[in-house]
C-alpha cells in the first residue's frame, strides 16, 4: 500500500512538473477605430496630354498633396519594370524607349501607398497602406519623319 | 552544507528510525517587482497601447524531499522544490498581434529542520526551517505578427540566490502515512538575472547601473503527503 501510494505521488509530481510551468492563452483584442481616410489628389504633367509620345525620353513630373496622411513612398512602372521610387510627395523623372517592349502603346503606372489611418497595428508601424494608381497611355513608337 | 546535511541524515546517532517521503504541492505567491517593472516597460515600447493580461500571479508550488525523525519530535530532511510563475502583456487586432510573455522558475535544493510542537495521536503540528540554494530562470519572449511578417525575440536569464523559508504543518496519520496542510512564507534573496548565452546582465532599462532580479519571496500554502518507512 504505502509503496503504491510512494510510487503515484512521486511519479504524479514528477510527471506534472514541466505541465506546471506558467502559461497565459489570453489575448487583449483592441477593436481600434479608424480615423477619417487621408485626403489625397496627384498631379502630374501628364494630365493634359494625349499619349505623349517618348522620343528619345519623355520627363514626368508629379505631386502628390497629401491632407490626413503620410505617404510612405511611390513606384512608377512601364509594364513590370519600376522606373522610378521615392518617397518624396513631389518629384520628377525620365522614361527612355528602352523601359518598354512595346513599339508603339504602352501604360505607365504611378503607384502612391500612404497611411490608410485605420489605426491598426499594421497601419501605425507602416505595414498597411491605401495606394492610388494613376495610368498613363504612353507612345513609345518613334517618330516618322516627314 | 550539503556533505554536513548528509552526514546528519545517515547518521546513527538519531534515537528514532524512521525515513521517509514527502510530498507537496500548492500555491504561492512572488516578490517579482523587478519583472513587473520590466514587463510595464516593455508594454510602454509597444507602439499601440496593449494591455497587461497577468503579472507573476500566485502560482504552483511542489517539493519533493527526504524526510529522517532525528530525535524525538525533530525531523530533518532534504529535497527539491519548484515554483513557478509569469506574465504576459499582449495586443491584437484584425492585421496582427504583439505578445511579451515572461515565465520565471525557481528550482530550490535545500535542507529544513523540523519541531512537532503539538503532537497527538493523530495529529502533529509542526513549525520549520529551510534553508535553500535556489536557482531562478527566467526567459522573456517576445513577439510580432503583421500580416503574415512574424518576428520573435528569445532570452533566457539566470541567477542563484540563497533563499530561508519558516513555515506550519499540520499533518494527520494513518498507517504508514500521513497528510496535512502547510503554510510557509519563503525570503529569496534576490539573485541578479545574467543572460543565459551573452552572460550579460539584465540592467535597469532607466538606470543601467542596477541589474534586475528574480524575487520569490511570497507565501506559499499546500497539501503535504509523507510516506514513512521503518527500518
Amino acid at each position: 500500500m504505502r509503496k503504491t501510494i510512494l510510487v503515484l505521488v512521486s511519479f504524479t509530481t514528477l510527471s506534472l512538473l514541466s505541465a506546471c510551468y506558467f502559461t497565459d492563452s489570453e489575448w487583449y483584442k483592441a477593436d481600434p477605430v479608424a480615423d477619417d481616410p487621408p485626403e489625397v489628389s496627384v498631379i502630374t504633367n501628364l494630365d493634359t496630354l494625349y499619349n505623349p509620345r517618348v522620343n528619345d525620353s519623355l520627363q514626368v513630373i508629379y505631386e502628390l498633396s497629401i491632407v490626413n496622411g503620410e505617404l510612405y513612398f511611390m513606384e512608377a512602372m512601364v509594364s513590370d519594370l519600376t522606373v522610378h521610387s521615392s518617397d518624396s510627395t513631389y518629384g520628377s523623372f525620365w522614361i527612355y524607349p528602352s523601359q518598354s517592349n512595346e513599339t508603339d502603346l504602352d501604360t505607365l503606372y504611378l503607384d502612391f501607398y500612404y497611411s490608410s489611418n485605420t489605426n491598426t497595428l499594421a497601419d501605425i508601424i507602416g505595414f498597411e497602406a491605401s495606394i492610388t494608381i494613376l495610368k498613363y497611355v504612353i507612345d513609345f513608337s518613334e517618330e516618322v519623319e516627314p | 552544507m550539503a556533505l554536513a546535511f548528509l552526514l546528519i541524515l545517515l547518521s546513527p546517532g538519531a534515537i528514532a528510525q524512521k525515513f521517509g517521503i514527502s510530498a507537496s504541492a500548492g500555491m504561492g505567491s512572488q516578490g517579482m517587482d523587478d519583472l513587473k517593472y520590466l514587463q510595464k516597460y516593455i508594454l510602454d515600447t509597444y507602439p499601440v497601447e496593449g494591455r497587461i493580461t497577468s503579472s507573476f500571479p500566485p502560482f504552483t508550488n511542489v517539493s519533493l524531499n527526504l524526510v529522517k525523525e532525528w530525535y524525538d519530535h525533530i525531523y530533518i530532511g532534504g529535497g527539491y522544490s519548484f515554483s513557478t510563475t509569469g506574465g504576459k502583456s499582449s495586443y491584437s487586432d484584425k492585421t496582427g498581434s504583439i505578445s511579451t510573455e515572461i515565465s520565471a522558475a525557481s528550482h530550490r535544493l535545500g535542507a529544513f529542520l523540523s519541531y512537532i510542537i503539538l503532537g497527538g495521536e493523530r495529529l502533529d503540528l509542526s513549525l520549520y526551517g529551510r534553508l535553500d540554494f535556489n536557482l531562478s530562470s527566467v526567459s522573456i519572449e517576445s513577439a510580432i505578427n503583421v500580416l503574415g511578417y512574424i518576428n520573435r525575440i528569445y532570452n533566457q536569464y539566470r541567477s542563484i540566490s540563497p533563499s530561508a523559508t519558516a513555515g506550519l504543518e499540520l499533518m494527520y496519520k494513518f498507517s504508514g502515512f500521513s497528510m496535512g496542510l502547510e503554510a510557509a512564507y519563503l525570503v529569496d534573496f534576490a539573485g541578479n538575472l545574467t543572460n543565459v548565452e551573452s552572460k550579460d546582465d539584465l540592467n535597469d532599462p532607466y538606470d543601467l547601473n542596477r541589474i534586475l532580479t528574480s524575487d520569490w519571496t511570497g507565501w506559499y500554502a499546500g497539501i503535504k503527503t509523507q510516506i514513512w518507512f521503518n527500518f
